[in-house]
């Protein structure tokens, strides 16, 4: 059973803050690092422990209120210059951070944390006391003074206030409240209730809220499924939906004025600007609904550099992670997705991408190397960059290296051009490294990495220069819940394709088909583009020639598809197929006409075809199919 | 007091949501459902300006304005010198208290505590208010 009968809601909701605070405080551990002596800093991240303090007595954290409270005392230390940053103390706190966090993980697992490592707590207290040797911690360590831990029997603040406040002058407040043993009998009260009002808290009480306990859930995992938002986003949903009902009053009305025989112009202008409206207001709210699952990925950026930093650290590099476009907002289910494969690329580059610091120097470097991770948003795109400044990436290798392990032909690795060789390491079972790194592991990775951001609907692109580093760039829909898509018909059957792959629709006529290698191209601005029928993509039989083509573009490549006609864009709601999955079919979506349509997974169907997807020129020439 | 508590206009002031979520709940408990936060003194400092107020329960440490400037700021205003401020904090050190103290806090109480000791602390404030 939980240990927190009562207070899931509350434990739910300090998980996700601290949480967030516990990133920060890390992140600002790293810049702490770099600037020993920044106030500001030393500052926050005290704050920062302190509050999760706070929360944690709310919640009967015992351990966790300990462990803060040794490390907020060390940076009340430092930053009121009684203490400076060392090595050793670095690691210590980054150390304290780490423990914490393993109690967050006990709380969500609705479990009281037990005590910290005894040698952490002692080292805690030994840093304290100022007694913090740079490698041997001694056993036996001197008490810290912990004097701000609320513990029964702890002088009575609370009475010493009331003398303050009460029958003393504020004048006279320092000196009377300064004298030792004195607060005792000011109010007269029983050395229990002295001890119980400086405590805060009656034996008997049991802190924490318990206020309404409707809407109990169950505490594992809860918070993944909980989300932060704006509370302005939350208002504008509201006034929409609170203008829907309006107009959806209005159409009530007119719905019983026509059914009473009312049709005048009047009611069916009336009629039609309530319908209008509704469809604004629609899909206003869809968007403003939209918006409350998008996230600054700033959060999710919060917890790389502490990452890099100890991963650099280990690998004995020094290394720094800039972070620029945290404020990029995006689907909070795809962060989440994020999170690995970011952190494989960003372990891919401090410990491979990233020289050795000897390596560095040599090649007239400096010391310092930058790996940068980025967001920006690109149309209705979120590209996410991780590039290094280390030493790129060589072909050649990579090409050797796949043959070797049998992963590609000799007559593949012969026509491989520069990027296709990059590629490679996105194979599974492909490893540059000899020796696998318990860091970035055994080749398995890459390949994950790719496929996780395919499955979001996004690639991934590599780029490298050798001796200037090499640059990932991920490529991501803006949401995965609503896709804009182009319908296009096959005879009378629409189907959608993604409307982000579409580049123009063009009008395919016979003259300007010419054919390369038996297979149908036509030439757009230049450029041969091979003509691909929709029908023969699907497996249908053709039933007439195709008039129009859809320019698309891959990653991979750039084609036409042959359709016999197209209805238009729309905004399509993805509904998956539940345990079914047809091949080269994304999912499916509902027309405004009620009729269901095929989201097509055009990657799919075209790696699924191989290069067979081409027809004859003949296939386009109108009288003979007329003939056939 | 015979007020109605539901009359009463609390304002919260913590930078950390969960907090004021705690203490807001823990007002409620006690029938104070008239409750608006703020999440720094700045914050609070411009809400009080705006009037309405009749309770502030302030946390200490924040960013921007901390709690205790936040407490000279309104003992400095006229219009507001008079309103009741009760300071939350996890700091049960002697100079924090005598810093409130001097600074005019109304009340003073210590993280972690429970709705009855809130509601002793506040009876207090009233008391003396009434007297």
């Amino acid at each position: 059973m939980s240990d927190f009968q009562g207070m899931e809601d509350l434990l739910q909701d300090f998980l996700v803050e601290a949480t967030d605070l516990l990133s920060g405080v890390d992140n600002k551990l790293v810049d702490l690092e770099q600037n020993p002596h920044d106030l500001g800093l030393l500052n926050e991240i005290f704050r920062g422990f302190h509050t999760i303090k706070g929360g944690a007595g709310f919640l009967n954290a015992a351990e966790l209120v300990t462990l803060c409270h040794l490390t907020e005392n060390l940076f009340d230390k430092l930053r009121t210059g009684e203490m400076e940053i060392s090595g050793p103390l670095m690691d210590v706190i980054l150390d304290a951070t780490g423990a914490v966090r393993d109690m967050f993980g006990n709380l969500e697992g609705g479990v009281q944390p037990s005590s910290a490592d005894a040698a952490l707590i002692a080292k805690l207290k030994a840093a304290l006391a100022g007694q913090l040797a740079a490698d041997a911690v001694p056993a036996a360590v001197a008490p810290a003074p912990t004097s701000g831990v609320p513990t029964p029997g702890s002088p009575d603040w609370d009475n010493l206030f009331n003398a303050v406040t009460g029958a003393a002058p504020v004048a006279s407040a320092t000196t009377v409240a300064l004298e030792p043993g004195m607060h005792h009998d000011v109010a007269g009260e029983t050395p229990e209730q002295i001890i119980h009002a400086a405590v805060g808290r009656r034996a008997t009480d049991k802190p924490g809220y318990q206020g309404a306990t409707s809407g109990r859930r169950d505490t594992e995992k809860t918070r993944d499924n909980s989300i932060r938002v704006d509370t302005s986003r939350l208002d504008q949903v509201l006034n929409l939906s609170g203008e829907i009902g309006l107009t959806k009053n209005r159409l009530n009305s007119l719905r019983s004025d026509i059914l009473n025989g009312r049709s005048d112009t009047d009611t069916l202008h009336a009629l039609d600007q309530a319908v209008s409206q509704l469809d604004l207001l629609v899909s206003d709210l869809q968007n403003a609904v939209m918006k409350t699952r998008m996230q600054p990925i700033g959060r999710l950026f919060q917890k790389y550099p502490r990452i890099a930093r100890d991963l650099a650290r280990s690998l004995g590099k020094d290394v720094e992670l800039a972070l620029a476009g945290e404020d990029t907002e995006i689907d909070k289910t795809m962060i989440e997705d994020l999170s690995d494969p970011i952190v494989h690329l960003i372990r891919n580059a401090v410990d491979h991408g990233v020289e050795s610091t000897e390596d560095r120097r040599a090649a007239g470097k400096p010391e310092k190397s930058r790996v940068r991770l980025e967001a920006r948003q690109e149309g209705d795109h979120i590209v996410l960059v991780v590039a290094d400044d280390g030493k790129g990436m060589n072909a050649e290798k990579l090409r050797a290296k796949a043959l070797e392990k049998g992963l590609i032909s000799d007559e593949e690795a012969n026509t491989m051009d520069e990027r296709q060789s990059l590629n490679l390491v996105f194979l599974p079972g492909f490893s540059t490294k000899d020796v696998a790194s318990d860091v970035s592991g055994r080749g398995v990775g890459m390949d994950v990495v790719k496929t996780n951001i395919q499955k979001l609907n996004g690639s991934i692109e590599i780029k490298s220069v050798l001796g200037k580093g090499t640059t990932f760039t991920i490529s991501l829909p803006l949401t995965l819940a609503i896709l804009p898509v182009l319908l296009v018909q096959l005879g009378q059957q629409p189907f959608a394709v993604p409307l982000s792959m579409v580049r123009e629709i063009l009008p395919i006529q016979i003259e300007q088909i010419q054919e390369v290698g038996g297979r149908a191209t036509m030439v757009v601005r230049g450029e041969v583009m091979p003509i691909y029928p929709l029908c023969n993509l699907i497996g249908w039989a053709p039933e007439q020639v195709a008039d129009y083509g859809v320019l698309m573009q891959t990653a991979e490549q750039t084609f036409i598809l042959a359709i016999d006609g197209f209805m238009g864009r729309e905004d399509a709601v993805i509904k998956s197929l539940e345990d079914f999955r047809p091949k080269g079919v994304a999912g499916v979506t509902t027309l405004s006409n009620g009729q269901i349509v095929l989201i097509l997974d055009m990657k799919e169907l075209l790696s699924d075809m191989g290069g067979g997807c081409g027809v004859a020129r003949s296939a386009f020439i109108r009288d003979l199919a007329d003939a056939a | 007091m015979a007020v109605d508590p539901t009359k009463i206009k609390f304002l919260v002031v913590d930078d950390f949501s969960t907090m004021r979520r705690i203490v807001r709940n823990l007002l409620k408990e006690l029938g104070f459902t008239n409750v608006d936060e703020a999440e720094d003194g700045a914050v609070a400092w411009q809400k009080l300006q705006g009037g309405g107020f009749d309770f502030v329960v302030s946390d200490w440490n924040m960013p921007n304005m901390d709690g205790l400037t936040l407490l000279q700021t309104i003992r400095a205003n006229p219009n507001l010198k008079g309103l009741p401020v009760l300071m939350i904090t996890a700091e049960a050190k002697k100079e924090n208290i005598i810093a409130a103290a001097q600074a005019g806090a109304s009340g003073y109480i210590v993280k972690p505590f429970t709705a009855a000791t809130l509601n002793e602390k506040m009876a207090k404030i009233f008391e003396k208010m009434g007297a």
